[in-house]
């Protein structure tokens, strides 16, 4: 081969790649199972504006799939974003485009605004809400009417009453019914989702606007305060895992979020005897919410294309919700989207409350901080020590408050 | 002439020696090499992978060393979990060799012990989490049926340490038994039948005639079980997480979570750089140590 033919022939094989990555079907990666996506997937095979396919990335592994794929020059054209926890780290990478003007007014006039917030990081907006979760206290029934209480408790000391009277110990001491649990989690969203519920009821926020950290603000501390009281007090067995125990009937009350409502009623056979209802902190109560958002990677070959597909899979069909609306609904989780909650049948006894929470602007959002994971895997350890007694609450947020600063610094 | 030139006459080797060592050169350069350089130079950076690394010099280093204590606790934890799987799995695996190279069916028996290492460490992880569970274990079932309140294996922070470094013993044993079986069956019997001549005791035959005959072989598990023990984390990723509270946090463990759910690929490179000196030093004394000994 002469010396001008092998530029000629590297020239020929990257027009060739730019022509097949033209032609390749779009990418659409989110972490549902394929049983789960299917009126999803269906919805992307039918897309009549080109080829397009679904890839699976499970929910643990979907930051760092993305990361090796983009290293391989293999990433995906369309994310499933979790906006809290990668949406930051993603934007301040370049890996997300952030959306067209048209599609901005779709969103901006069609969703509940704290879940834009949730899709927006540094007042750009990358993505179309998808999946919204919310927490709110859930409640078993059948164990709190044996001890005479007949509804839900609607502020913290009928939360502690209820929980100390539900609660039995076993002849070793060990629980057996909890009144109330935390549930456990490895990325320590079991203790911090509940707090920033709790916190938000006080009227705080644990970031300023400014993105000042304030996570031992007044209302931090006195939230820490409720939860570690119900430890101390001997309300609580922080060793009872309500991921566990409610599904198996072993403890009548916990924080949660609207998914675990398909686990809740695998594991009690129906929720007949579950109620879900405001976080039990009195008329000015407030609660969670994240969210997960469909964006567009920044180095995708056909971005108009890829957010043609996201507003084809977003958009309500002729008065039939969204693929994407018709894919949650089937797993029980909720949307943020105006015309598909009004498209869609009405949800269940369950799922109305967290619903209403969501139309009453209930909610705040998960703050969109960088090293979003890094920082609630130690607010949880801090609030595991604080429960187990090894900290008090004052100190131990004022350390906290300096570390989540140290986390933060490197990014400003 | 040199003296490294061949002798007239004599075949040259020609390229065909490199030829067939290609692919594990090309496999060791691909898959030990580069990586370990890679992780090197990202000690020195500052990188997610979503970026570019940037040149920090020694300043992970420095962090880690004396503003991290998470760091600092995950190498106590580390040194606690080595030592302590070692000090219990070297005489277990020794006795367990010893008693099975004079029982009936031994290679059953030895096949037996060997099982764990044949199954995932995850799959071994979930079933002790349900056999050690607080409240619905097995053992605490069993405990409480008889009216006793068992430990809390798994949420209590000295408890849950001493459980995986019982759960690593019981995966890891039947491997060092086989090594130390191998060594047992390499005595020559006739030296046992002097020493039954000259009445020596059992414990006499095993304190100076098998143990210094099978030195080797315990050096050889003691450090290998070191070396596995600093390095090891799987176990405890899907048995305790690292917690409760950080209590069986790691520094192998912490350096995954850093380089894969936190994106601190420099900070973890360092971190899985100073293990790797730890150990290495480490694993040095303890062989000379041993090796003097013997």
């Amino acid at each position: 081969m002469s010396r001008r033919t092998i530029p000629l022939a590297i020239g020929a094989a990257m027009a060739a790649s730019a022509a097949s990555a033209q032609d390749a079907p779009l990418q659409v990666a989110m972490h549902y199972t394929q049983e789960q996506a299917a009126p999803l997937i269906a919805c992307i095979e039918a897309w009549d504006g080109g080829a397009a396919e679904y890839q699976q990335i499970s929910y643990g592994d979907y930051l760092q799939t993305v990361l090796t794929g983009r290293l391989a020059g293999q990433s995906p054209d369309i994310y499933n974003v979790y906006g809290a926890v990668w949406g930051a780290q993603m934007v301040e990478n370049g890996v997300l485009a952030p959306v067209p003007d048209d599609l901005e007014a779709f969103v901006r006039d069609g969703y509940a605004g704290g879940t834009v917030e949730a899709a927006t990081i540094g007042g750009t907006l990358y993505g179309v809400p998808t999946e919204v979760s919310v927490y709110m206290l859930v409640s078993n029934m059948a164990l709190l009417r044996e001890t005479g209480f007949d509804a839900p408790p609607a502020t913290w000391d009928e939360l502690r009453e209820m929980a100390e009277a539900v609660q039995t110990t076993n002849e070793q001491g060990r629980t057996d019914t909890a009144g109330f649990a935390f549930f456990q989690s490895g990325s320590g969203a079991g203790m911090v989702h509940p707090w920033y519920a709790l916190t938000a009821s006080e009227g705080g926020a644990p970031y300023g606007a400014d993105g000042e950290v304030q996570l031992s603000s007044e209302a931090g501390q006195a939230a820490l305060e409720r939860m570690a009281g119900l430890v101390r007090d001997g309300i609580v067995d922080p060793t009872v895992d309500a991921y566990d125990a409610f599904p198996a009937g072993g403890a009548a009350m916990m924080i949660m979020a609207n998914w675990y409502e398909s686990a809740i009623e695998d594991g009690l056979g129906s929720l007949d005897d579950v109620v879900v209802s405001a976080i039990p902190m009195g008329e000015d109560w407030r609660t969670l919410q994240y969210a997960f958002f469909m964006g567009v990677d920044s180095g995708s070959d056909r971005q108009d294309d890829a957010w043609a597909l996201v507003r084809h899979l977003n958009e309500p069909r002729d008065g039939e919700p969204s693929c994407v609306a018709q894919m949650l609904d089937g797993l029980g989780a909720l949307t943020a989207s105006a015309a598909d909650t009004a498209a869609l049948p009405t949800p269940d006894a369950f799922t109305q409350p967290y619903v209403d929470a969501l139309a009453e602007d209930r909610v705040v959002s998960q703050p969109n901080v960088m090293q979003a994971s890094e920082i609630e895997r130690t607010m949880a350890r801090t609030f595991e020590e604080v429960l187990a007694g090894e900290a008090e609450v004052g100190a131990a947020l004022e350390d906290l408050n300096g570390e989540v600063e140290d986390i933060l610094f490197e990014f400003q | 002439m040199s003296g490294r030139d061949p002798e007239p006459g004599a075949e040259v080797p020609g390229p065909a020696p490199w030829l067939f060592l290609a692919p594990l050169l090309v496999f060791a350069a691909v898959f030990l090499i580069l990586p370990l350089g890679f992780s090197v130079y990202l000690a020195f950076t500052r990188w997610n992978p979503l970026g570019t690394p940037s040149w920090v010099g020694m300043r992970q280093f420095e962090f880690l060393l004396t503003r991290d204590d998470d760091f600092l606790r995950s190498l106590a934890n580390t040194f606690v979990f080595a030592v302590g799987f070692v000090v219990l799995v070297v005489p277990i695996s020794l006795g367990l060799a010893f008693v099975f190279s004079r029982a009936r069916g031994k290679a059953v028996w030895r096949s037996i012990y060997y099982l764990p290492q044949l199954t995932n460490i995850v799959a071994i992880a979930y079933l002790w989490q349900f056999v050690l569970d607080d409240r619905y274990g097995l053992i605490n079932r069993m405990l409480g049926a008889v009216g006793l309140r068992g430990p809390d294996w798994l949420t209590d922070p000295v408890m849950a340490m001493v459980s995986v470094i019982l759960v690593m013993v019981w995966y890891d044993a039947g491997k060092n038994m086989l090594v130390f079986s191998a060594a047992l069956e390499g005595v020559d019997r006739e030296i046992y039948e002097a020493a039954e001549l000259d009445g020596a005791s059992a414990w006499r035959t095993l304190r100076s005639i098998t143990l210094p005959i099978i030195r080797p072989a315990a050096i050889f598990v003691t450090i290998t079980s070191f070396i596995t023990g600093m390095g090891f984390f799987a176990l405890i990723l899907a048995m305790t997480g690292g917690g409760p509270r950080g209590a069986t946090d790691v520094t192998a463990l912490y350096a995954y979570r850093m380089a894969f759910e936190d994106l601190r690929m420099g900070r973890a490179s360092a971190a899985a750089l100073i293990l790797f000196a730890l150990i290495a030093v480490l694993s040095l004394v303890q062989f000379r140590l041993l090796r003097e000994r013997a």
